[in-house]
């Protein structure tokens, strides 16, 4: 069987569009999952019994059932609350808070990570809590956030392609259109999966250069010999 | 439209049974994908370089694009080469051909991580490296990634609900089935939600304390 490039060459169009918009909603998702998981990262980290709880909750709910059921909960649920908005913004809402519970774990994390006596000695210098936190801890926890950050970002990306599922003319929806009209399937879904490729790719590229301008750690490598990588080691790190 | 309370609980009797597709399709799923895991680790340090390419490109074009595309190609792809599948094959196939792309990621971390001295020893006696496999490195490697296969394996489940759009008659579906009858889709939703939460939640707690007892051992 041959790729049949006129399948791609006639719907061009669509599938250009279809991309910007899985764009437009992953990068608009990911800004806002980004701010939602601040204040859920912060709960975490609180004395107050009661808002670590609501945050652990949080956390544990959005990361414990699959974003295509998110999505049905905010497509469903939002009406409830008199809320009719376009399928695009619905899913755009119902990504951010489903990301928003990945992020609060990574800030969660990298806020531990850095040294107590930092906040300590802020508040001994007179800072607030939230001076402390803004000014002292938050800049030392950027190199730290990057890489899990990157790894969420794309996961993101990927999961744009389910609000196909209702009906958001994003790439997947577009691969549908296209596949119901020229019955096409391999045309039509490897080209689909290419474009998340080169996107999810170009992605990376860009925060694995933030990664190095932040000067994220580089694994250590373990001291050993070299008799047992033949079984132990696989591609590029096997010493020549 | 009020929320119902007693919507909610009307929809668990049909819902639960559905969740067992979901459950054998994932356990089915996790077994392909470890076998496929393995093998393919396995073949990668035999250090044949087209091989490794090839892999490496499969490897990259899996982790690269979303899994409910990868779907539709199994679903919509594989009838077009004349491999006659249901729908739940298809699904069955995608999600284990997903898995084990990441399986073998994880194992090649836990490989570089693992102590060569067990190793070394077996070669040195001259065991031959099918049996090095099978009766050193393996054992060992299993155990060591443990957590993160346990997290795979939540990862399946949550990936069998997105079967619910090849028309895999899951819990998802089943739970658009209810709500089309009973014009209740918010509650029948979140019990559906409920459901497959807490199935993870127990997988992924479990997880959690396999990690403090491996991580004990290992010392």
């Amino acid at each position: 069987m041959a790729f049949d490039f006129n399948v791609i060459l006639d719907n061009w169009a669509l599938f250009a569009r279809g991309t910007w918009l899985t764009i437009v909603i992953a990068v608009a998702a990911v800004a806002a999952g980004f701010l939602i998981s601040m204040p859920i990262a912060l709960m975490a980290l609180s004395h107050r019994r009661t808002l670590r709880w609501i945050a652990t909750a949080y956390v544990e709910w959005f990361r414990n059932i699959p974003f295509i059921v998110v999505l049905y909960l905010f497509f469903y649920g939002l009406p409830f609350f008199n809320l009719r908005l376009p399928e695009a913004i619905v899913g755009t809402i119902a990504l951010a808070f489903f990301a928003s519970s990945y992020f609060a774990e990574i800030i969660r994390g990298a806020i531990l990570a850095v040294p107590k006596g930092q906040m300590e000695a802020a508040r001994a210098i007179g800072m607030s809590y939230f001076q402390g936190l803004w000014e002292i801890v938050a800049p030392q926890t950027v190199r730290l956030l990057v890489p899990p950050s990157t790894n969420t970002s794309i996961s993101m990306v990927k999961e744009t392609s389910v609000l196909s599922a209702i009906t958001v003319a994003e790439l997947t929806y577009q691969g549908l259109v296209v596949q119901g009209e020229t019955f096409a399937p391999f045309e039509v879904f490897l080209t689909t999966a290419a474009v998340y490729w080169v996107v999810t790719a170009i992605f990376a590229h860009f925060m694995h250069r933030a990664e190095r301008a932040f000067g994220a750690a580089q694994g250590a490598h373990q001291a050993r010999s070299s008799l047992a990588d033949k079984y132990l080691l696989i591609g590029a790190r096997r010493p020549a | 439209m009020d929320f119902s309370v007693a919507a909610l609980g009307g929809a668990f009797p049909q819902l639960l049974p559905a969740m067992g597709t979901n459950l054998a399709i994932s356990l089915v799923a996790m077994l392909l994908a470890l076998i496929g895991g393995t093998t393919l680790t396995i073949l990668r340090t035999l250090g044949i370089m087209p091989l490794n390419a090839a892999i490496g490109v499969v490897i990259s074009f899996i982790r690269g694009t979303p899994i409910l595309v990868q779907i539709f190609l199994f679903y919509y792809g594989l009838p077009a080469l004349g491999l006659d599948l249901s729908p739940i094959q298809a699904g069955i196939l995608a999600i284990a051909f997903n898995s084990s792309i990441f399986i073998t990621e994880i194992m090649r971390g836990g490989l570089s991580g693992m102590d060569s001295g067990p190793v070394e020893a077996a070669i040195a006696l001259g065991i031959k490296g099918k049996v090095i496999w099978t009766k050193v490195i393996l054992p060992q490697l299993y155990i060591r990634i443990m957590p993160p296969l346990v997290n795979e394996l939540t990862t399946i489940v949550k990936g069998t609900a997105l079967l619910s759009v090849i028309t895999v008659v899951e819990v998802l579906r089943t739970a658009q089935q209810v709500a089309n009858a009973s014009f209740r889709p918010l509650e029948t939703l979140l019990a559906a939600a409920i459901i497959l939460f807490a199935v993870n939640f127990v997988i992924s707690q479990s997880g959690r304390i396999l990690e403090t007892r491996f991580a004990a051992r290992r010392g």
